[in-house]
């Protein structure tokens, strides 16, 4: 019996389903007090003085703190990689000298409850000297702007133009050319658990332990050593049960070395739960991008030449990875498509907002955005088909390993069938009559497309947090039992039970009978915790090598029971058989308890004592490129390519600009799917965030740096009502450089639905008889009806 | 300021002393220990603290403690007596993945307690409808349909699996 490509429930579906899960905020301890945070309420404002005393004066309030106790006593956050280039800064865990956005942490009250907190942080008397805030990014680029960090001498927190060829020149001599300028808006992962800590002390032992809201537990710890100048083996994270991450529990949060600090200044555990709004004001931001994009093409349809100019405003700085999605955003062009030339400007421009902290698709569905609204435009100006358009440009199967212009190397994949089969599902051919029939009613519906490219397992040179390897454990006990112990962790994306029927095949046991540990830096090899899809492709990778070692072992001594080969030998069912004599077998427990009851046995004496194995993968797609970069200076950042057509059907009400998703199809290529009830879920999970920052999602900001969407009254996700039913089909290309061939799938399907909506709207109103191509998101019922009123006056002003 | 307030919840009697300020679902799961039920958003837009308050649905950020003085709570803790004896509903979502990281479902569960009671034989777009006072951000809502579906036909078959499984 194989379990791997069995759709099985997730392992914790049971406990978390009888609200017996354990999150954070479930925990107490004896002794536990409670942490609230001052934060700044201006965007852009010097600190000129605190004044803590009436706070301390509160009965029940324990201490207070400001940013001159943190910068005496702790050493600044470290980022997580050096080899980025960006402009360096010294973070901490309060504001020093000046706050850099609406909610940043300036000062914090301890007490015995959360109300006393609450209530002595309001008495701290923060005076402020209120600064012109940077809102834009464009207007932060010019001369003479504020400056969020004054020494920088500009708001530039790196730049880089990537040329390759001469994108000019071929846009001169192309056949025609396009331009737009894409706008993603800011807005935010919103797990519906906010952030939340417990950390307490045990000064005997000199032992910190910090229950954390987080992906990365060993990440984090290692943060936390160097800010608080503590040995590793000091700090134990513990990451419980996670309520939702995508990326934005990534650390290092300011909150999180200021409550490991409080914890050992006071002796006692201390808890900070995030309140919404905190969570949408200092919880981490992301997209807000704008890509001005010119394309030359031909007239079969190719394009030859793409230069892109790509503004990120990624907030405050901050020791978050997120403003890395920029960098990501600009190394994904081209993607899937062969374009010879192209140059791409990146600039990453600091403003006083909330700083980016990594979210789910990380910066890749910004350049997907613009090149599938690029290749609906050439299609439009050739009169071709729009998936005829992107077959002409596709990197063709042959071709994998493929090394991109921008220095990406993709795995592998067969565009062509992935995008044959979806245009198959959705009968795109048969769509125009439905369109015909649809006008016919009074209704205006359109069919978009959209091809998108999701790399996964991040890898960055001397990181702490992205990097191609992980660690997994695995035990067998006495009795049979297994244990895995992994560096991957699972904010509720559902890794585990993956992991677990990985193990089951190698040793031919019932996931059942498998326990997962995850989260725990004193129980679990290092590890970088979950992020960029990692987990099954590094840690199920990692628990397949210590799982076969494993297996070889209990083969050996098995054969030796027997009296056959190993060779002969299959573990299946609990049991290990000899090949074609079913009848021949020793139970998988029985070998186990041999191994170790019976260590001087005639079976067992020849082996190592104990069934116990820690392996590390390493990815491949790295060799090359990873340890050195090319003579252009270009890395491959990711280890696998999946990749996926999404189709999308919408209606468009012209009066009011509403937009109804109608249907939405998406094929997608993870390579080997270890799960696909799983992966299912996860591309589900995608589609609807998709939809969500396409149509209805939007971090606001007015001209003095106020969010005016910081409760889920304004900032509106989807409901159930908002979204269609999905249809997901597979194809399969399996990734050469690891041993499951899996890919990957937990960022994939947020880059597809946007860019396929987008192209289904422009198709709708082009029944309209109106020339739109809709640029910037959300596509709410007012801007889309601002497109459709503009579309009317240019075809008044221009009749042709 | 304190005040006493006594609740019945899942059947048990409860007498306990709230600060007036404290909304139900942190009585619940501060003074009761009833960790099940979940805060999400403080403002009644996410669901994730749904409890049942004298048989109807409600959003307990937005209740008052004292407010639930005398009343009869049914959390999510009441559904069930173990994880492996599980209420049907909660066993439709274990089946059919109507969850992943777990955090929104007891409101999810619960709100399902209160649209099958009301509407045994529910349509999609019923179903759809009777949850979107639930935000859930992992699973895009349609395994959560699917299980809804399913506990519809597990409700109306005794509890055990729907024929057409």
């Amino acid at each position: 019996m194989k379990y791997i490509g069995k759709g099985i429930p997730g392992k914790n579906n049971q406990i978390l389903t009888a609200g017996k899960g354990t999150f954070v905020g479930d925990i107490t301890l004896p002794g536990m007090c409670h942490l609230a945070v001052v934060r700044s309420p201006y965007a852009h404002a010097r600190i000129k003085s605190i004044d803590t005393s009436a706070a301390e004066q509160v009965p029940g309030v324990i201490t207070t703190i400001t940013g001159e106790e943190i910068v005496r006593n702790t050493k600044p956050i470290p980022t997580h990689s050096s080899a980025l280039g960006e402009k360096k800064f010294q973070f901490y865990a309060l504001a020093i000298g000046k706050a850099r956005y609406v909610g940043e942490p300036v000062a914090a009250v301890v007490a015995e409850d959360r109300f006393t907190a609450k209530r002595g942080a309001e008495l701290i008397n923060v005076i402020y000297e209120d600064l012109p805030p940077v809102v834009d990014a464009e207007k932060a680029l010019e001369a003479g702007s504020a400056l969020v960090v004054d020494e920088w001498g500009d708001n530039i927190l790196s730049s880089r133009i990537e040329v390759h060829g001469d994108p000019d020149a071929r846009i001169k001599a192309a056949a025609g050319t396009v331009r737009g300028d894409v706008r993603t808006q800011r807005y935010t992962g919103c797990s519906i658990e906010p952030r939340g800590y417990i950390a307490s002390y045990d000064r005997y032992r000199a032992k910190l332990t910090l229950w954390a809201s987080t992906q990365s537990p060993h990440s984090l710890r290692l943060f936390l050593s160097e800010t608080l100048g503590l040995r590793e083996s000091q700090i134990q994270v513990i990451e419980p049960h996670v309520g939702g991450a995508f990326g934005l529990k990534l650390p290092t949060f300011p909150e999180e070395p200021l409550i490991c600090y409080l914890a050992i200044k006071l002796e006692r555990p201390v808890r900070w739960i995030e309140e919404r709004t905190e969570n949408l004001l200092a919880g981490g931001h992301a997209r807000e991008m704008r890509l001005a994009f010119e394309a030359g093409y031909e007239k079969d349809g190719r394009v030859t030449a793409l230069k892109v100019r790509l503004l990120a405003d990624v907030g405050a700085p901050s020791a978050l990875c997120g403003w890395g999605m920029a960098n990501v955003a600009a190394f994904l062009i081209p993607a899937v498509y062969k374009i010879p030339d192209v140059k791409v400007e990146r600039i990453t421009v600091v403003t006083n907002k909330c700083p980016w902290n990594a979210y789910r698709a990380y910066g890749k569905e910004a350049s997907m955005l613009m090149l599938e609204r690029m290749m609906d435009m050439v299609a439009e100006r050739t009169g071709m088909d729009r998936a005829e358009v992107r077959l002409r440009n596709f990197i063709q199967p042959n071709e994998f390993p493929y090394k991109q212009v921008s220095g990406a190397s993709l795995d592998s994949g067969n565009y062509q069938r992935v995008l044959a089969s979806a245009l198959e599902a959705a009968d795109w051919s048969g769509f125009p009559a439905l369109q015909a029939s649809a006008k016919k009613r009074g209704e205006l519906i359109g069919i978009g497309l959209a091809y998108e490219l999701t790399p996964e397992g991040g890898c960055i040179p001397k990181s702490s947090l992205l990097s191609a390897y992980d660690g997994t454990r695995v035990q067998v006990s006495p009795k049979g039992e297994v244990t895995i112990m992994t560096g991957v962790t699972s904010p509720g994306c559902g890794n585990e039970t993956g992991i677990a029927q990985i193990v089951a095949d190698e040793l031919g046991v019932s996931p059942d009978i498998i326990t997962v540990v995850q989260g725990d830096t004193d129980t679990c090899p290092f590890g970088l915790g979950n992020s960029s899809s990692r987990s099954v492709i590094f840690g199920g990778s990692a628990a397949k090598l210590a799982a076969g070692e494993l297996r070889d072992k209990m083969s050996r001594v098995a054969a030796r029971m027997l009296e056959v080969s190993p060779e002969d030998l299959e573990l299946d069912g609990g049991k290990i058989v000899v090949k074609g004599a079913p009848s021949r077998s020793v139970s998988f427990a029985d070998v186990a308890s041999t191994i170790y009851r019976d260590a001087f046995t005639l079976a067992a004496c020849d082996e190592e004592p104990g069934l116990d194995t820690t392996r590390y993968f390493r990815h491949g797609n790295f060799d090359a490129m990873n340890k050195q970069p090319d003579p252009e200076g270009r890395l491959n950042f990711y280890s696998t390519w999946p990749n996926g057509a999404t189709i999308a059907v919408v209606r468009v009400d012209i009066e009011t600009g509403m937009v109804t998703v109608l249907r939405l199809l998406s094929v997608h290529d993870a390579g080997v799917l270890i799960n696909p009830m799983l992966v299912n879920a996860n591309l589900h999970g995608a589609f609807a965030q998709s939809l969500g920052g396409a149509l209805f999602e939007n971090l606001v900001y007015d001209e003095a740096g106020q969010l005016q969407t910081a409760s889920f009254m304004d900032y509106t996700m989807p409901t159930a009502v908002d979204l269609p039913n999905f249809e997901t089909k597979h194809e399969e290309t399996p990734s050469p450089f690891n041993p499951l061939g899996a890919k990957g799938a937990g960022e994939s399907g947020i880059s597809g639905p946007m860019a396929a909506v987008a192209g289904a709207i422009d198709d709708a109103l082009r029944q309209a008889g109106l020339s739109v191509h809709v640029m910037e998101m959300p596509l709410t019922p007012n801007r889309v009806w601002k497109y459709i009123v503009a579309a009317k006056n240019a075809q008044r002003g221009n009749p042709q | 300021m304190k005040t006493p307030v006594e609740v019945t919840v899942n059947k048990k009697k409860y007498k306990v002393e709230v600060d007036t300020r404290m909304i139900l679902a942190d009585m619940l799961r501060e003074e009761l220990r009833l960790t099940g039920t979940h805060i999400g958003c403080g403002t009644g837009n996410c669901g994730a603290c749904t409890v049942v308050l004298n048989g109807e649905t409600v959003k307990s950020c937005c209740i008052i403690a004292a407010d639930a003085n005398g009343q009869e709570i049914t959390t999510i803790e009441g559904l069930s007596s173990s994880a492996t004896e599980l209420h049907p509903i909660q066993q439709a979502f274990v089946e059919n993945q109507g969850l992943q990281c777990g955090y929104c479902t007891p409101g999810m569960v619960l709100s399902t307690l209160q649209l099958l009671k009301d509407n045994p034989n529910p349509t999609e777009d019923e179903i759809r409808h009777g949850i979107s006072g639930n935000l859930c951000r992992c699973t895009g809502y349609q395994f959560i349909v699917q299980s809804i579906q399913d506990a519809a036909k597990r409700l109306s078959n005794g509890g055990q699996p729907g024929a057409s499984q």
